[in-house]
This record gives structure tokens, sequence and C-alpha cells, in this order.
């Protein structure tokens, strides 16, 4: 049965019009889970016994004809770094392998509000640091078009389900590319909102000025309609924006800067075809497609691997065993911190905490991260200036196709490279979105990412959904032998 | 290129014991990345006053209404060691 | 060559808010530990900060009431330590954008004014309860209880300068800020519930060396006492080893209230590197001058003006200082009472002196509604007029504590009224004069102290009634003649 690959609006109709129930497409997806999860790994858990009883719950609305709305029915996967109340929020680590939340994130009360499912929680790398989903302590998640590839990271939980059909969409959250690099690699649809439209609270921090949480989904409608559902102003959320007013750009007759600086150096030539091939579709549509530059994307990597670790350390610091978490007993408390941090972080995480302390350490912070944070507002002013010359924006989402699993983890600039084209929509808090094109030479699937000013959320996407009916891609990978 | 990072004051900052191991590679490792950053580090870049936030948003204070969130059993629900209703942990010297 | 005390006050005041300064937890009073929490306070993960507008409202009445420079465009810092009562291992502070800046309060110390100056007023939140258990000594706990429901409350921290001077000066400050923040209505102030708290700076140099010393800081003084006394102390033990040329290390010591010295508290030595960086869970907080004009226009009366007051009606500074850090009704009552008897003096003295120690006896924290200003004026006018002794004064205001009465009414009744008729009394001093002709004798051979004995001869032969002073004066009169 396919119904878990049909936009959401679609289902809708198909509850409304009482030719499929919605525990019948629960059925569907957790035996979808059963067949691939073996292989994937993209759930850590199931909510399987509450579902049954959710699901019979929505039967009952739709009978009746009173639904809650459009996603009333609709099995959600959430990433593990975001609170479900009465449920563990373990980020992928071993610090919190025990820890059960005893509240819900603001997006989660809104999603439930809707009649949402949330089939269980996906896995990461550990506390949202990575690109391939290889650094979670319960083991990688295989990415459904080939199990020897990552899924990405760090959503690559969310990611990999929602390709693999154990969910219809999943929740998952970008600090750097976290969302649409794995969305690329596992050929669905990532959305990144501008930051302050969904609200942060209730997801496990890890860095503040970065992260937002957003949808993964099979097409851009489903993410336009999930994102519609979460977004709006929280008043538990200070950098919740309240208004939300800018000047939208263009539907028809669009102009698209295609960013030289990220069709160069350190991107494949798959990729880089990807984005001329969707150029041509766009001016045959009756757009302009030009090349600009943004020479600060360069220095991307280096100002977000100083804000987002020195965020990132203070984020972290509240994991010492005091309160909750895996606790390693001491002769006093300060021993007992080092010792449950020591053993509860992994590798990566600890390189992280330390880069970020060293940065923001005494005489180091205005050689470091002082400079970040100025060359960080001189390139929000390097794309609010070429937004006056443009519409959106257009590169590769990634500068590869899915790599295999240890290919990258010995160079740690090479991993964190992976990031090159998705970090700058994060350092300038703009939404972004990753739309899967076609396949590589290799036979894996390949996205382009748009770009547009803050603000322009559902323009960017109703453009996006222009450009995906254009595109028309919809390979999907098989997996088990089952097609999908 | 950049001064030798003292990668035990910084485990010590961050209240993270490392082994020796640990130690060495992790010195490597930082001090290849923060190489990275020197081009950063001598752009010469103005001084004006910059918000952490990139969008610059407002803040809204919020209304001093007081409501209770968890209970004396969620808020322990998850310490590795309580008694009496308070979190227990080996002794803080001051 | 003499060594002159640098003195520096950091002291934290709890705001009465209703909730807690990132959260809506409520500011609890109880014995429940950890009673009003949320993920927030607790430093649960994914849990963020929303500063609250109340005592946002507060500590810019305080800066405002000190005189300080409000900055419009500031922010919060995350202070980074790790200490088990602090949740997120990070404190929510402000690094070099405080609330106000440059600001000053007007101090009485032994009866003259002085001028403390102040650095920085700024917003920050407070920290969990630790308590060590085990065999009380710090050094030999086995385990220490924590209790996080004062985790979040809102703390204004005031830095002054390192100018002050003395000890005295330092407990004139506190004495000063604490009657200030509860004129403001912005914390309760009281020192024994840690609604206030200080840390002293001390450093000592040479008279006439341009730096000053190494800053030593002090730390778990409970009482007004305990700060002049460690303060006191801490000049001593560093006077003493700069004169010795010994090295003083700069460092955090810990007051002894039993022992009464300082001690090193080993694992603090050097300055700690907090890594401030600004908060990026909140934006930056503007503070318009609409706002900052609304604040200013609902600043009450302070001190330093009640205290002009005071004086402008004839007290010493000292006495008037003394009026503000009553609680209000004191003040009130003295206003009223000083203009109705036109005695500044003498008026003070009666309601600070007689009246709040028999208050104090009868463990009283407040007058009954019948004990008017109208009434114990009427008690004081009739003592200077020398219509009733002293004596008698304080008795007829024991009964008016106790029931409802007139004064004048009461001292007729009971014969309180006083003989002062010269010609009634001069009378009796020839009387008693007569019948103790020995005294007399002993007297003129130059034993004064018979002179009392006289006077009380006197009041006996009147039972009582007559004015004891003007008895002693026709007496000497007499015996002079």
């Amino acid at each position: 049965m396919d119904n878990h690959k049909l936009p959401i609006s679609k289902i809708n109709q198909l509850f409304k019009n009482k030719e499929l129930k919605p525990s019948e497409l629960y059925s569907e997806v957790f035996e979808r889970a059963a067949n691939t999860e073996s292989v994937i790994h993209g759930h850590l858990t199931l909510f399987q016994e509450e579902n049954i009883q959710k699901a019979l719950d929505a039967d009952k609305r739709y009978e009746k004809g009173n639904n809650i709305g459009t996603l009333d029915g609709i099995p959600i996967a959430i990433k593990d770094n975001i609170n479900i109340s009465g449920h563990a929020t373990t980020c992928s680590s071993k610090m919190l392998s025990n820890y059960i939340s005893p509240y819900d994130a603001t997006v989660i009360t809104r999603l439930k509000n809707e009649g949402v499912l949330f089939t269980g929680k996906t896995n990461l790398d550990e506390f949202a640091m990575g690109s391939s989903t290889e650094n979670s302590a319960y083991g990688p998640t295989k990415n459904p078009w080939d199990s020897s590839r990552v899924p990405g990271g760090s959503s690559g939980g969310s990611a990999a389900v929602v390709s693999a059909g154990s969910a219809v969409a999943s929740l998952g959250s970008d600090t750097g590319g976290s969302i649409r690099q794995p969305a690329s690699f596992c050929g669905v649809v990532g959305f990144k909102p501008t930051y302050g439209t969904v609200s942060r609270y209730g997801l496990v921090a890890f860095a503040s000025s970065l992260d937002q949480i957003g949808p993964i989904t099979n097409n851009v409608a489903d993410a336009k309609l999930i994102f519609n559902s979460m977004n709006g102003h929280d008043p538990l959320d200070a950098t919740s924006l309240t208004e939300s007013k800018a000047q939208q750009p263009k539907l028809k007759n669009a102009k698209i800067g295609i960013i030289k600086e990220l069709m160069g150096d350190g991107i494949s030539e798959d990729a880089q075809q990807e984005v001329h091939k969707v150029a041509k579709l766009m001016e045959s549509e009756g757009h302009e497609v030009v090349e600009v530059s943004l020479p600060l994307t360069k220095m991307s990597i280096s100002i977000y691997y100083l804000i987002a670790p020195a965020e990132c350390s203070a984020n972290l610091s509240r994991f010492d065993g005091v309160r909750y978490g895996n606790r390693v007993t001491g002769n006093t408390s300060s021993e007992m911190m080092e010792l449950t941090r020591a053993n509860g972080f992994g590798p990566e995480v600890k390189k992280r905490i330390l880069l970020g302390t060293y940065a923001l350490s005494a005489g180091y912070y205005d050689a470091y991260y002082g400079q970040a944070l100025k060359a960080r507002a001189m390139m929000k002013k390097e794309f609010t200036d070429i937004y006056n010359d443009v519409d959106y924006l257009i590169s590769p989402t990634t500068p590869s196709d899915p790599f295999k699993f240890g290919e990258k983890t010995d160079n740690q600039l090479e991993m964190y490279m992976s990031d090159l084209c998705t970090i700058p929509a994060n350092l300038v808090g703009m939404p972004a979105i990753s739309i899967p094109t076609g396949l590589s030479s290799q036979g894996l699937p390949l996205s382009v990412q748009l770009m547009s000013p803050a603000n322009t959320d559902n323009t960017l996407l109703d453009f996006s959904q222009s450009l995906e009916s254009l595109v028309a891609f919809s390979d999907k990978p098989a997996i088990n032998g089952v097609t999908n | 290129m950049a001064d030798k990072i003292d990668i035990e004051n910084v485990a010590k900052l961050a209240s993270l014991k490392l082994n020796e191991e640990e130690k060495q590679h992790l010195e490597k490792d930082l001090s290849m990345i923060i190489d990275h950053f020197a081009a950063l580090s001598e752009m010469d870049l103005p001084d004006d006053k910059i918000s952490i936030h990139p969008l610059g948003m407002h803040l809204n204070l919020a209304e001093d209404i007081a409501s209770k969130f968890l209970t004396h059993e969620q808020a322990l629900s998850n310490a590795p060691e309580s008694k009496d209703g308070q979190f227990v942990v080996p002794p803080s010297l001051d | 060559m003499s060594i002159i005390p640098t003195i520096g006050m950091e002291t934290h005041v709890e705001l009465k808010t209703n909730s807690k300064m990132f959260c809506r937890c409520h500011v609890l009073d109880t014995d429940i530990p950890n009673e009003s929490l949320c993920p927030t306070c607790l430093g649960l993960p994914g849990s963020l900060p929303v500063p609250n507008k109340k005592a946002i409202e507060f500590i810019t009445l305080l800066a405002l009431s000190t005189n300080c420079s409000i900055t419009n465009d500031g922010m919060f810092h995350r202070k980074n330590y790790f200490y088990p009562d602090l949740p997120k291992n990070y404190q929510i502070s402000q690094f070099d954008l405080p609330v106000g800046t440059e600001g000053s309060l007007e101090v009485v110390v032994d009866g003259e004014f002085g001028t403390v100056e102040i650095e920085r007023v700024h917003m920050e939140e407070d920290t969990g309860k630790s308590t060590h258990m085990g065999s009380g000594r710090i050094d030999s706990a086995t385990s220490t209880h924590l209790d996080f429901n004062r985790a979040g409350i809102p703390l204004v921290e005031v830095v002054t300068k390192p100018l002050i001077k003395s000890s005295r000066e330092a407990v004139a400050y506190i004495e000063e800020l604490r009657q200030l923040v509860i004129d403001l209505g912005i914390s309760e102030g009281k020192l024994e519930k840690g609604n206030l708290r200080f840390d002293a700076n001390i450093s000592v140099a040479h008279d006439g060396d341009k730096e000053l010393g190494t800053k030593v800081e002090i730390k778990n003084m409970n009482s007004l006492r305990s700060l002049e006394k460690a303060i006191e102390y801490e000049i001593s033990r560093q006077t003493k080893m700069l004169l010795n040329e010994e090295n003083i290390i700069q460092e955090t010591r810990h007051w002894d209230e039993k022992k009464e010295v300082t001690t090193s508290m080993r694992s603090k030595e050097g300055s700690a590197d907090y890594r401030y960086f600004s908060d990026p869970d909140i934006p930056n907080m503007i503070l318009s001058d609409d706002f900052v004009n609304e604040v200013k226009s609902s600043i009450p009366v302070l001190p330093s003006q009640k205290r002009t007051v005071f004086i402008d009606s004839g007290l010493s500074i000292e006495d008037a200082n003394n009026l503000v850090k009553s609680p209000n009704w004191i003040g009130d009552l003295y206003k009223i009472v000083s203009s109705i008897t036109n005695d500044s003096k003498t008026s003070f003295n009666w309601i600070t002196g007689e009246l709040q120690g028999q208050l104090r006896k009868l463990e009283l924290k407040s007058i009954p509604s019948w004990l008017t200003a109208k009434n114990l004026s009427e008690i004081i006018t009739l003592v200077k007029e020398n219509k009733i002794s002293f004596t008698s004064g304080k008795e007829i205001l024991g009964k008016l504590i106790e029931e409802e009465l007139v004064p004048e009414e009461y001292a007729v009744n009971n014969k309180l009224i006083q003989e002062n008729d010269i010609d009634e009394i001069s009378k009796m001093v020839k009387d008693v004069l007569d019948d103790n002709k020995d005294v007399l004798e002993r007297i003129s051979n130059g034993e004064d102290k018979l002179i009392g004995f006289l006077v009380g001869q006197i009041i006996k032969l009147s039972k009582g009634k007559v004015n004891p002073s003007v008895a002693k004066e026709l007496l000497l009169k007499e015996l002079n003649s």
C-alpha cells in the first residue's frame, strides 16, 4: 500500500471520503517500520502502543465528520532532540539514555492539537553535532538508497524514515544544514524556516542563534502544511518573532541568482549539473537566472565553527549528572561532573565543547568569537543587499551525493565542508529549502537548495512547489527488496 | 601557527575529564581547526556594535504572572540521587 | 607611613516579584524543597529563558534612585562556571552593558554625610540552595543536598567603586541600600532571610601609592555585625602582611563567624575565567525613554529625602537617619508629634527611646490605634511643662499602650500632677531643713552627697508630687544663702 507516499492533503481527502482510515494508514506505516527499521535504524523508539488508541480516536473523528484539520491522523516522526512529555529525549547520547521528559516542546503541543500521531523518536548525530548520523551513541542510521552510505546528519533518522516510508513526514532541526543535507542525501524535501518563526522551546539547544525546527517531507506541499501548523509567536521563546512583515519575492518572472562561490571548488560535477538543469527549467518558465557573488560565503565554515561550538559549549554545560542524566559518581561534586561528562559525551561533542570553550576563553574572545560575530553581521548585509537584485538564490544543497560510512570520519575538515552550502542560511537567519531533483552518476539522490529573504517562507515554499512540478523527480529507494 | 592550546586548562574550564590519548588527539584536532580560522581572525572588520541575533529581534518581556509547572515529583523524576525531596550530589566544596 | 584600606561592596538584592526572573514559577517562601520548578529554572534540556518585565521595572527604579545612567540598549550575558546549585552551569547575568552605571548613594557615617559611589547595577538570576551534610564542617561533608526553589529568582547586583574607606562606612552603606530597596517596594530587605546578601572586596596600600593593593574577596557575612568585624579583621590581616612585606594573594576568603577570622578557600585563588558572551536566547533589551520616564515618575519618597525633611524639622543628621531606618509609622508619628509639641528633639527621644523601648519589652511591633500622635504629644507636653515628672510620663505612656485613656485626666485622677508652686516648695524646703539640722551641718562640712538625701526628703514630704528638679534648685538656693 502506498498511501504513506501521497501528499498529506490527498490522504486527508481519503480520510474525509472514508476511503481510508487513520488506523489503516498507521498500520501501513508501522508495517513499513517493521520491514525497514532493521536495515535503516531510523527510529530510536516507536510509540506503537499509544498510537493504536490515538489512531482509533482519529478514526472516530473522521467518522463523525469532525476531524481537527488536515493533519489529523497523520503519522509524523520526531527527531530525538525534541521533547515529548512522558517519553525519552536521548539526543542520541549516552548522557541522556535514561532521561524521560516531563514536558512537551511547543511544536509538539501545536501538532498534538492538530491530531498528529507521533510514530516515535528518530536517530541523530549526538546532540545534533554532525553531518552523517555516524556520531549517534546508538549506532548509525543507514541511507535507504544504499545502506553502505550515510543518510546525512544531524537529522539522518528523520530524513531516512520519510524516505523509507515508516513515517509520512518528520520533524528535524537545522543548525548548519541538519535538515537540508540529510533530506538531500535521502532524496526527500527538507525545509529550514526563517529564524524565529518556529518556536525553539523544547528543542534541546545546540547553537541557540542558529537552531530551527523544520519539516522533512515527501513533497513541498506537505512541508508548507506542517510549517504553517507549527509556526507563530511563542511567549516561551524570547527569540520567537512577533512580526513577520517583509517584501515578498515574485512568483512569476522571478530573478534567481546562482551563488558563484558555491559552484566551484569542492562542489562535485553532478551537484553543479543539477543546478544548471534546474536553471534551464526555470528559464523555460519565464524566470531569469543570473550568476551572483557572495564573497563572504567562503568564510562560512570558519564563522560557523566558531559561533556554533561557542554557543553549544554553554548550552551543554547543564549536562552534569546533578538533576538528571547518566551520573558517574566521584568524591566531590566537581569530580562527579567531570566524570559524568567524560563518560556521557561522544568524541565529536567533546571536541566542539572544547573548541567553543577555547574560543570564548580569556585572551581569545576578540580574535575568534568576536571576529566571527562581526563577519556574520557583514554576511547578513551581503545577503540583504543581494536580495535587492534577485528574488531567490539557488545552489546545490550538498557538495556531493551521499558518502560512504567512515569515508569522512578521519578528516574533520572534510566532514565540516559538507555543510558549505547550507551554513550560510543559518548564519543569516533566512529560510532555505532542499528539493530532490535527480540522481547522481552513482544513482544516488541529488538536490538543489533555494533561499529567499527573511520572512518570505510561504512564498519560498510556493515557488519551490512550482519548481518541484517542473522537475518532476519522484524516484524512491527500494529497501529489503520492497519497493517504497 | 597560533599559540599551543593548553588543552588541560580548556578541559578544566569545560568540566571534562580527558585521558592522555584524548588530550593528544584533541589538541591536534583543535589546532588544525584553529589554524583554519587564521584567515578569519586576520580580517579587518568594522567595530560597530553587533547583535548576536541574525535578525536583530525585539525582546518581549513577560508579564509577572506566576503559575505552577512541574510537580515536586516531576522535578525529581530524573534525579540520579535524591533524599527528603532534595537532589543529592557528592560534597561540593565551596 | 600609614596603611590605607580600600573597600568595595558587592550586594545582591532579591526582588519581590511574583514570578522568577526567566520563567513564571512562583517566587515561594516555603519549606518544601523543589516545589516551584519548571524546565527553565531546573535547567532541563530544551528550556528557554524569557525575562520578567516587573523585575526590569524594579531594577530600573533602583538604578534611577541611585542616580545611575540607564543603558537604553543593553543585553544579557552568560557567566559560565560549573557548580551543582547552578542548573545550567551558567548564570544569566549582565557583563558590559548593565542596566545602570555611574551612580551614587548618600549615606550617614557616625552622624556625618558621605557619598558612596556606585559603579554598576545589573540584573541576574539566583542559584539554588546547597546544604552540606555530614559533620558540619565545610571540608568534611559527606554529601550535598540541593533545593532549586530559589534558582532563577531575580537578583539585582549593586557594585560600588572601590572607594569605601572604613568598615563603618561599609555598614552605613548597606543600611542605606537596604532601606532604599524597602522604600522602593522592590525587596523585603531582610538580611536574615537572605533578601540582601553582600561580599566585601578589601585591599590595603601605603598612603600615597597610586595603585590599589591586591584585592581579596570576603564572603559569608550574614549580618551587619559580621560585616563590620570581618572587614576589621581582614584589614588588620592584610596590614600586618603588608608591613612584613609578605605577598597578599588575590583570593576569596570565608568569614568564620565562630572563630571571627577569615580563612582561605583554597579552590578560589586567582580570578576565574567566566567566558562571558551575550546570551543568544535573549535579544537585546531596549529600554525606551518612555519606559524609563514612566518608571521615573513612579519613584516614591526616597530615604535621603525623608532624612532631609527630618533634619529640616530640627533633628541632627544622626537622629534623622535613625528615623529613616525605622519603620514608616515611627517617622510618620514623629512628624505629627514634633509639630504639635514644637520640640523635635524631645519628640524624637520620647518616640525612639521611651515608646520603642516599652514596645520592645512587651514584644509589640506597633502601637494600638488609640495611641495617637495627639495623646502622645499631650504626655510630652505635660512633662515639658513640669506638670508631671518624667517618671509619671513614662507610667502614663505604659498605661496608654495597654488601654485607651486621656493623659491629663489620668494624671489628675492618679494624683500625678506635680507641685510646681515655688512658694509651696520653698515651705517644704524650709521644713525639711528644720527637721534635718544634723544633715545640714554635715553638708556644710563638704558632704555634698547628702543633698540628694534632702531632696528625697522633700519629695517624701510632698508625697511624690513635687518636681524634683525644682525642689533641688530651691534647696541649693537655700543652702547657698
